[in-house]
C-alpha cells in the first residue's frame, strides 16, 4: 500500500516534468505539488501580463481559462520559488514548485500556531536567517549573533570571558526591576536563560558593601544553543506583536526555528574553523619615572623601580595576564534527508575556545536530531531534540572587596613588583596587595558545567478539509531540562588563602542546579475562504507551562590538604534555593484577510500564574492590528516602480511577572557561634502584587520598489509599562530596606528604520546592503513612591535614579550643581541611537560580507580607572586632560573629585565596530571535477573575524561591559572586568 | 481509518488531562514566612527567633566600628577597592559624609533590622495565648532581653547621627514615629532599658532559650539584668546624668579591680558559613586591599611603657597596635602600625565590659568624689603598667585623664569619637592631611525620609 502510493507519486512527479500534452481549448488545469511531493494549496496562478488569475484549491488543483494562447502562467506561493511556465495549448499542466531559500523570511508569526506572509504582517517583526546568523563568521554564542542585524535590539556583553554572558534588550526599558530579557522559544520549547551564580562572593566579598546583586558574571544559558543548528530567528520586539505570549512577553519574544530535513538525497555538510582570540584593547602601564614613583610610593619603591629598570626586570603585568592568544576550534557536521514520509536533520558540533587569560576557556558539544513524520496526509508529527554539554572556565574577575580578583589585584600591581613564579612554581606574595594575580590565574578554578536536554514535539492533525474551509488541531509540548554544576576552587596555597594572611585556608564552592521547564499547548485552527477571496482564520487554544529549579550551593572553607571535596573541610555551609512557577492560560484569535488588501487581526490571551498575588485570577492581554496593502488596490501596474506600499498599525498588551518571592515577607536562616537564628531578609513582600502590564501601539509603513530591489520600512512605537513592580526603598528604621510594590508607569517611544537594497546585480557581481537605524527614549511617567537611587555603588561614584519625568536610566551623582533633589544628572545609559550597516558583495565565487555597528551615546559608570588611581597605577595617571584647570594629572584629578563630584566617573560609552567580516571562496562541484568520484557538491574556504576594528573614546578595555550582569537595565557599570576580545578564524566547509 | 480515529481520540484524551484548570499556589519555598509565627509559637520557634537577634546585632558591626574609629582618628581604614574610607570619612579634600552611602546606610539599617526582629517577637508574644508553652516569668524574661537589645541597638545608631537624632518608635512599620532629638532619643533608649530591667527582674530563674557563649555569666534573667544596668550606665553618662550613672553601676557587674577588666557580654564570631567572621580582624602586615592602620598620634601621645600600646614585655604580649615590617601608603596616608585588637576572625567583640564600667565609675565621680575617680583611674593605670596618677585633681584635669585612659583602654571599640564629641573636643583630633575635616555626626540616611 505504502509502496504503491510512493510509486504513484514518483510517477506523477515524473509526468510533471515531461513536456506538455496537447489538448483542445484554452483551459489549463492541473495540480501543483512541492518537491517533496505534497500538494500545495492556495497557489496564485496568474496569466502573465493580465489580471486573469486563480488559486489552487485545498488539494492543489487549479483550472484557469487563458485569454490568449500561447501565453505564460505564473505560479507563486509563499515559501516557494515562483514558477513561470509557457503554455501554447490547452492541457493538463502539473507543476512542481521548489521550496524557496528565503521561504522562512517571508512569513512571520502572528498566532501561537500560525504565521502570516510578511507582506501582510501588521508588525515590524525582524527575522534572521541562518545566513544572517552565521554566514559571515561563527558567533561565539547565539545572542552574540544578534548585534546590529536588526532595528530595536540593544545587545550588550557583560564580560569578555569566554562562553558568553550577554544581555539582549528589545525596544528600550521594559521593566525597572523585573525581568528585561526576552523570552526565548526554540521549536516551541520555552528556554531557560538563567545566569546562575557560582558563589564567588564567598571569596570576593563583592556584595559586602551592600550591593545585593550578583557580581559573579556567570554565563547566561542561551549560550548553550548552537547557532549552526538554526534555520531562522524571529524577534517579536514588543507587546503589539508578542501579546499572544501573554504574561511572559513584555520584554519581547525571540522565536528560534531549527533546521529540518528535506526529502531526497542525503546531504552532508562539514565545516571546520580554527583561529584565535586576542584582547581588543589593553590600557598599558603608567609612564613611570623615578620621581613619579618616589612621589606616589615613597623612597623604597623608587629604589626598587630603578633597580628593576636597570636589570630590565620591569614587567607589564596587564600584558602578562591579558596578552595571551586563545586558540579556537569549531567543528560542525550535519546530515539531512529522508523520504516523503519521514525526514530528518542530524547535527553534531564541537567548540573549543580558549580565552585571552590562561586557564579560561569554553567547550561545548551539541547533538541534534530533528524528525518530521507524515503518518497520513492529514497527520503530521515533528520532533526536535537537542543534547548539549558545555563547560566554561571563566577566571576570577569583576568587583571585590577583598583585593582578590585578578582585575582588582592588577590595579595595585606595579611593574617592579616581583610576582613571577620561581622554578618550582611557587609564587611570591604580592608586596602591595592581598593576592598575586598570576598565582590567582594559575591556581583558581571557576568552572561551570552543563548537561542539557531540550525536546519539543508537535502534532498537526487536519480534522477536516472542505471546499473552502478546513480545521486543524495542533498539539505541542516542550521540555527543557538541565543540570548545572559549578566549581569554584581556591586552593590554600593562594596568598589570600593562607591563614597567616587572614585567609580561610582554602575555599571550595560547589553548586548543583537542576532545572526543568515544560510547556504544553493545544490549538484549533479554522480557515474559511469565501468566493470573493476573503479568508477568515480562527484559532483558539490552551497553554500550560511549569518551571522548577532547585539550586544547592555548598561553600566549604578550611580545606584538608589539597582536597577539594566539600566534606574535606573545616567549615561547610549550604544554601538551597528553589524556584517553582506554574502558569496556565488560553488564547483566541481571529484574522480576516480581505483579498490581501486589508488584513485585520484581533486576539486575546488569558493567563494565570502561581507568581501572581491571586494565583487563579486571569490576567487578560488583548491585541488588535490592521495592515493595508495599497499596492493591492491596482493603483500601480504590475512590474512598476512600486512593488509594495503597506500601512500598518498594531496594538497589544503583555505582562511581566513579579519576581519569585515578591509575595512573601520572610526570614533568612543564620547562626551565631553555632546557635541557629532567623533574621528578617529585609525585603517586604506584597501578597497583592500584580504583574506589570505593557501596552504597545506601533504603526509604520513598508515600501518596496523595483521588484524588491529596494525595500524601506519605518516603524514608530509607543510602549507604556504600567503597574511597574518596584523594589521601593523603605525607611530602614522599619526594619526593611525595600518592599515590592506596583508603583509607577514607564513609557518608551522609539523609531526604527530599515533599508535593504540590491544596487548591483548581474551574473558576475552582486551587492546587497542593509541599513538599520533606531532610537528609543524612555521616561518614567508616573512614580507612586519617593524617587530613589538604584544600581551601581551610590551617589558618590554615580548611580541610577528613578524619578518621575526623567529617563529610566538616567545617571546621577553628587556634584557641584545639584538639582532640587540633591543630585546632579551626569548622563543616561540609553544610547542616542544605534545603527547597523550590513554589506554583502559577491564577485563570481568570492563572497565578502561585513557588518558595521554604531552605538551613539549612552553612558557608563567607569570605576576601573578610579581603582587604579588610588593605587597610583593608572595608565593615564600623569596625563593632563581631565582637570579643567590643567593642573592635575588624570589620576590625582579623579581622586580629588571623590566625594565632591561623580562627574568624572560617568563616561560616554559610544562605539563603532566592525562587528563581523567574512571572505569566502566557493569551489563548485564542476570545478572540483572528479575529486572523490565527484561526490563533493561544493567546498567553501574563507577567513572571518569578529570585532576586528573598534573605535571608542572610553577609558577602559571596552565600553561594552557590565559588572552586574544582564538581569536589569542598570548595567553599564564597570569594575575591573575581563577585557573584551576579537576573533580571527579560518574556515573550511564541505558539502557532499 | 476508524482505528486511526480511536488513536487520535485517545491522544486527545491524554492531552486534555495534562491541562489542569487551577494552578498551584506556592508558599515561600526557601525561607520561613513571618506570618507563620503569629500562631502556635513554640519554644523551638522562640529559640530560633532570639538566635536571629544574636545574629543580626552583629551585621555590619565592622562598618560601625570603622565609622567611629576612622572619624575618631584612632586608625585609618585602608581598602583599595573602596576609596570612601579614606576620602569621605576623613573629610579628604572636598569630601563630605553622604547620606546614601554604605558607611551610614548599612549599619543604620542593620541595627533597625535587629530592632524589628525584636519587635516582631514582642508582637508574637502579645498576640497569642502562650500559657501552654511558656510561664509568665519566661515571657517576661524574653521581653526584658528584647527590650535591652532594642535600647542598645538604638544607641549605636544615635552614636552615628548624634544631634541629627533617630527614630525610637518603630514598632509599626506602616506608622513610624518621628525622628526625635538626641536628648529625647537618649531618654527613650533609657526607658527601653528600664522597662527591660523590670521585666528581667520578674523573669524567674531561666530564659526559655539558650544564648551564645559571649553571654556566659549573664545568661539568666538576673545576671543579664546586670548587663542591662551596665548599658544603662553608659546611656546615663551620655545624658550627663552622673548620679544615675552611679546608681546604674551599683546594680551592674562593675568590679573595681585592675585584674578583671574583661568581664562582660560579647558578640561571638565564627567561620561557620552561616555565621559572621570578626569584621575587625585583619592579619598583621595586611595590604591596602584591606587594613586598619594606626593613626600615628596614638603612639606619639602614649605614655612610655603603656602595655595597651607597647605590650607587656614580661608576659611577652602584644599591644593593641603592632609595628609593620614595611610602611603602607594609600591616598596620601602613610602608616607603620597595624591595629591588632582582635587577633583572629573568631575573636569576640565586647558589647560592654568591666574596663568601661571602671572608667564610667571614674567619670561619674569626678565632680562628686574626685578621690574615688582617681582611685578608679589608677586601677586602669595599674592594669596598663603605668604609675599612679600624679597630675592635678581638679575636674578639668581629671576629665583629661579620664578621656585619655578611655582612649587607650577602649581603643578600636568605637568610643573615642563619641567621647571627644560629648566633651566638645572634636577640634583636638589630629588631621593627617591638611584638607581633612573631623565630622561630628552622620546625616540621616536618605531613604529614611522625614
Amino acid at each position: 500500500m505504502k509502496q504503491n502510493n510512493f510509486y504513484r507519486r514518483r510517477l506523477l512527479l515524473f509526468l510533471f516534468l515531461l513536456p506538455c500534452f496537447v489538448f483542445a481549448q484554452n483551459t489549463i488545469s492541473g495540480k501543483v505539488t512541492s518537491e517533496s511531493g505534497e500538494t500545495v494549496p492556495f497557489v496564485n496562478v496568474i496569466e502573465k501580463g493580465t489580471t486573469n488569475g486563480t488559486t489552487t484549491d485545498i488539494d492543489g488543483n487549479y483550472s484557469i481559462e487563458m485569454s490568449t494562447l500561447p501565453g505564460t502562467l505564473v505560479f507563486s506561493s509563499l515559501g516557494f520559488t515562483t514558477v513561470e511556465q509557457a503554455v501554447s495549448i490547452s492541457e493538463t499542466l502539473n507543476i512542481t514548485m521548489g521550496e524557496s531559500a528565503q521561504a522562512l523570511d517571508e512569513v512571520v508569526i502572528t498566532g501561537l500556531a500560525t504565521s502570516i506572509e510578511r507582506t501582510n504582517s501588521a508588525n515590524a517583526v525582524a527575522s534572521l536567517s541562518a545566513e544572517d546568523l552565521v554566514g559571515k563568521t561563527p558567533p561565539p554564542t547565539l545572542d552574540g549573533a544578534l548585534y546590529g542585524k536588526f532595528a530595536g535590539a540593544v545587545v550588550n556583553q557583560n564580560s569578555g570571558a569566554p562562553g558568553g554572558g550577554l544581555s539582549v534588550k528589545l525596544r528600550g526599558a521594559t521593566s525597572l526591576q523585573g525581568n528585561v530579557q526576552p523570552l526565548y522559544i526554540i521549536d516551541g520549547v520555552y528556554l531557560d536563560n538563567s545566569s546562575l551564580s557560582a558563589g564567588l562572593n564567598a571569596v570576593s566579598a563583592a556584595a559586602a558593601g551592600g550591593s545585593a546583586s550578583n557580581q559573579d558574571n556567570p554565563t547566561n544559558r542561551i549560550a548553550d544553543i548552537n547557532p549552526e543548528d538554526i534555520a531562522n530567528i524571529e524577534i517579536l520586539k514588543g507587546a503589539s506583536a508578542a501579546a499572544i505570549y501573554g504574561s511572559r512577553a513584555a520584554a519581547g519574544v525571540i522565536i528560534i526555528t531549527t533546521k529540518r530535513g528535506k526529502a531526497g538525497e542525503t546531504k552532508y555538510k562539514f565545516s571546520q574553523s580554527v583561529g584565535w582570540t586576542e584582547a581588543i584593547n589593553l590600557l598599558g602601564v603608567r609612564d613611570y619615572t623615578r620621581q613619579r614613583v618616589l612621589d606616589t610610593f615613597g623612597e623604597d619603591a623608587a629604589n626598587d623601580f630603578v633597580n628593576a629598570q636597570n636589570n630590565g626586570t620591569l614587567v607589564d603585568y596587564e600584558d602578562e595576564i591579558f596578552g595571551e592568544k586563545g586558540f579556537i576550534r569549531l567543528t560542525n557536521f550535519n546530515m539531512s534527508g529522508g523520504s516523503l514520509k519521514t525526514k530528518y536533520y542530524a547535527g553534531v558540533s564541537h567548540n573549543n575556545e580558549e580565552g585571552i587569560v590562561r586557564n579560561t576557556g569554553y567547550e561545548k558539544t551539541s547533538l541534534r536530531l530533528n524528525l518530521d513524520h507524515k503518518a497520513k496526509d492529514w497527520l503530521k508529527f515533528n520532533l526536535s531534540s537537542n543534547y548539549i554539554y558545555s563547560s566554561s572556565d571563566r577566571g576570577f574577575f569583576n568587583n571585590d572587596n577583598s583585593g582578590t580578583t585578578i582585575g582588582v589585584a592588577l590595579t595595585a600591581t606595579r611593574p617592579w613588583d616581583g610576582l613571577l613564579a620561581d622554578g618550582n612554581g611557587n609564587y611570591p606574595d604580592h608586596p602591595n596587595n592581598s593576592s598575586n594575580p598570576l598565582q590567582t590565574r594559575d591556581l583558581v578554578t571557576n568552572n561551570e558545567r552543563v548537561n542539557r536536554f531540550i525536546m519539543g514535539g508537535t502534532m498537526n492533525l487536519d480534522f477536516y478539509r472542505g471546499e473552502n474551509s478546513n480545521l486543524e488541531l495542533v498539539l505541542r509540548g516542550g521540555l527543557d531540562m538541565y543540570g548545572q554544576q559549578s566549581r569554584a576552587i581556591f586552593p590554600k596555597a593562594l596568598q589570600f588563602q593562607k591563614p597567616s594572611n587572614g585567609g580561610l585556608n582554602g575555599v571550595s564552592v560547589q553548586g548543583d542546579t537542576q532545572n526543568k521547564n515544560y510547556n504544553l499547548s493545544a490549538f484549533l485552527v479554522h480557515n474559511y475562504f469565501t468566493d470573493s477571496d476573503i479568508n477568515f482564520r480562527t484559532q483558539a487554544g490552551l497553554t500550560n507551562e511549569r518551571f522548577d529549579r532547585d539550586t544547592k550551593l555548598v561553600t566549604a572553607t578550611g580545606l584538608v590538604a589539597s582536597e577539594t571535596n566539600v566534606d574535606q573541610a573545616a567549615n561547610t555551609g549550604v544554601v538551597q534555593t528553589r524556584v517553582k512557577q506554574e502558569d496556565a492560560g488560553f488564547f483566541a484569535q481571529e484574522e480576516v484577510n480581505f483579498q490581501d488588501k486589508f488584513i485585520a487581526t484581533v486576539g486575546i490571551r488569558g493567563d494565570k500564574s502561581s507568581n501572581n498575588g491571586d494565583a487563579n485570577a486571569y490576567n487578560y492581554y488583548p491585541k488588535g492590528s490592521l495592515a493595508v496593502n495599497l499596492n493591492e488596490f491596482g493603483f500601480w501596474n504590475e512590474g512598476g516602480t512600486w512593488s509594495q506600499f503597506k500601512l500598518r498599525a498594531a496594538y497589544g498588551e503583555a505582562g511581566n511577572f513579579p519576581p519569585f518571592g515578591a509575595l512573601f515577607t520572610s526570614y533568612g536562616a543564620f547562626s551565631t557561634d553555632g546557635l541557629l537564628g532567623i533574621s528578617l531578609r529585609g525585603v517586604r513582600g506584597d501578597k497583592e502584587i500584580n504583574s506589570e502590564r505593557q501596552k504597545e501601539l506601533e504603526f509604520g509603513t513598508d515600501l518596496g520598489f523595483f521588484n524588491g530591489r529596494l525595500d524601506f520600512s519605518a516603524t514608530y512605537y509607543i510602549k507604556t509599562v504600567d503597574d511597574l513592580i518596584l523594589q521601593s526603598q523603605l525607611p530602614p528604621s522599619t526594619g526593611f530596606t525595600t518592599e515590592f510594590v506596583n508603583a509607577g508607569e514607564l513609557q518608551n517611544k522609539g523609531i526604527e528604520l530599515s533599508l535593504n537594497a540590491t544596487p548591483i546585480v548581474n551574473d558576475n557581481f552582486e551587492w546587497n546592503i542593509g541599513v538599520n537605524w533606531f532610537k528609543n527614549k524612555s521616561e518614567i511617567t508616573r512614580l507612586d513612591v519617593e524617587p530613589f537611587n538604584v544600581g551601581a555603588f551610590g551617589a558618590t561614584l554615580g548611580t541610577y535614579r528613578i524619578e518621575e519625568g526623567s529617563s529610566a536610566t538616567q545617571i546621577v551623582g553628587i556634584g557641584p550643581n545639584p538639582g532640587p533633589n540633591g543630585f546632579q544628572v551626569f548622563g543616561d545609559a540609553e544610547p542616542d541611537f544605534q545603527m547597523g550597516v550590513n554589506n554583502n558583495l559577491r564577485w563570481k565565487n568570492i563572497d565578502l560580507s561585513f557588518l558595521w555597528q554604531w552605538k551613539s551615546g549612552g553612558d557608563n559608570i567607569n570605576l576601573t580607572a578610579l581603582l587604579t588611581d588610588l593605587n597610583g597605577t593608572s595608565h593615564d595617571y600623569d596625563t593632563i586632560d581631565l582637570d579643567p584647570e590643567g593642573q592635575l594629572g588624570n589620576g590625582p584629578y579623579r581622586v580629588s573629585q571623590l566625594g565632591s563630584s561623580a562627574e568624572v566617573f560617568v563616561e560616554d560609552a559610544s562605539y563603532v565596530r566592525l562587528r563581523e567580516i567574512g571572505l569566502y571562496y566557493t569551489l563548485e562541484s564542476k570545478m572540483l571535477g572528479n575529486v572523490i568520484g565527484g561526490a563533493i557538491d561544493s567546498v567553501r574556504i574563507g577567513l572571518s573575524g569578529t570585532n576586528v576594528l573598534n573605535f571608542f573614546d572610553y577609558n577602559s578595555y571596552d565600553p561594552e561591559v557590565s559588572n552586574f550582569g544582564g538581569g536589569t537595565i542598570f548595567t553599564g557599570v564597570e569594575v575591573t572586568p575581563f577585557p573584551s576580545s576579537k576573533r580571527y578564524l579560518f574556515h573550511l566547509g564541505v558539502n557532499f | 481509518m476508524k482505528k486511526q480515529i480511536y488513536k487520535i481520540l485517545f491522544l486527545l484524551a491524554v492531552a486534555g488531562t495534562l491541562f489542569s484548570c487551577d494552578v498551584e499556589e506556592f508558599s515561600d519555598l526557601n525561607n520561613p514566612e513571618v506570618d507563620a509565627f503569629n500562631e502556635n509559637l513554640t519554644r523551638g520557634d522562640l529559640q530560633d527567633l532570639v538566635g536571629g537577634i544574636l545574629y543580626s546585632s552583629r551585621v555590619r558591626l565592622g562598618t560601625y566600628y570603622d565609622d567611629c574609629g576612622v572619624i575618631g582618628r584612632e586608625y585609618w581604614r585602608f581598602s583599595s577597592s573602596d576609596p570612601r574610607f579614606t576620602s569621605d570619612l576623613l573629610g579628604g579634600e572636598n569630601a563630605v559624609l553622604d547620606n546614601n552611602t554604605f558607611y551610614i546606610t548599612n549599619p543604620w539599617a542593620a541595627r533597625y533590622r535587629t530592632v524589628k526582629n525584636a519587635n516582631l517577637i514582642l508582637g508574637f508574644l502579645d498576640s497569642q495565648d502562650l500559657s501552654a508553652q511558656f510561664s509568665n516569668a519566661e515571657v517576661a524574661a524574653t521581653r526584658g532581653l528584647l527590650q535591652t537589645f532594642i535600647g542598645y541597638e538604638l544607641l549605636l545608631n544615635l552614636n552615628l547621627t548624634n544631634e541629627n537624632g533617630i527614630r525610637t518608635d518603630v514598632a509599626d512599620a506602616d506608622n513610624l514615629g518621628p525622628i526625635v532629638s538626641r536628648t529625647q532619643a537618649l531618654a527613650d533608649i533609657r526607658n527601653f532599658l528600664v522597662a527591660g530591667a523590670e521585666n528581667l527582674a520578674n523573669g524567674g530563674p531561666e530564659f526559655p532559650f539558650v544564648l551564645s557563649s559571649g553571654f556566659e555569666g549573664f545568661n539568666t534573667p538576673s545576671s543579664f539584668l546586670q548587663a542591662n544596668k551596665a548599658i544603662s550606665a553608659r546611656v546615663a553618662a551620655y545624658q550627663g546624668d552622673m548620679a544615675a550613672v552611679r546608681t546604674f553601676l551599683d546594680d551592674s557587674f562593675l568590679n573595681l579591680s585592675s585584674s578583671d577588666l574583661n568581664t562582660g557580654i560579647y558578640h561571638n564570631f565564627s567561620l561557620n558559613a552561616t555565621d559572621i567572621a570578626n569584621p575587625m580582624f585583619f592579619p598583621l602586615g595586611a595590604t591596602t586591599a584591606g587594613a586598619r592602620i594606626m593613626e600615628p598620634n596614638f603612639l606619639a601621645d602614649a605614655e612610655a611603657g603603656d602595655f595597651r600600646v607597647f605590650g607587656n614585655p614580661e608576659l611577652n604580649t602584644l599591644g593593641k597596635v603592632v609595628e609593620r615590617e614595611s610602611e603602607i601608603t594609600l591616598d596620601g596616608l602613610t602608616g607603620n602600625y597595624d591595629v591588632f585588637v582582635y587577633p583572629s576572625q573568631e575573636s569576640s567583640i565586647p558589647i560592654i565590659r568591666n574596663e568601661e564600667l571602671i572608667l564610667l565609675y571614674a567619670e561619674a565621680n569626678i565632680n562628686s568624689n574626685p578621690g574615688e575617680a582617681i582611685a578608679a583611674l589608677n586601677l586602669i593605670r595599674e592594669s596598663a603598667g603605668l604609675d599612679p596618677y600624679t597630675g592635678d585633681t581638679d575636674a578639668a584635669a581629671l576629665t583629661d585623664e579620664m578621656l585619655n585612659q578611655r582612649r587607650y583602654s577602649l581603643y578600636a571599640e568605637g568610643h573615642r569619637w563619641i567621647d571627644v564629641r560629648r566633651y566638645g573636643r572634636l577640634d583636638e583630633l589630629p588631621l593627617a592631611r591638611p584638607e581633612d575635616d573631623v565630622f561630628s555626626q552622620f546625616p540621616i540616611p536618605l531613604t529614611e525620609g522625614n
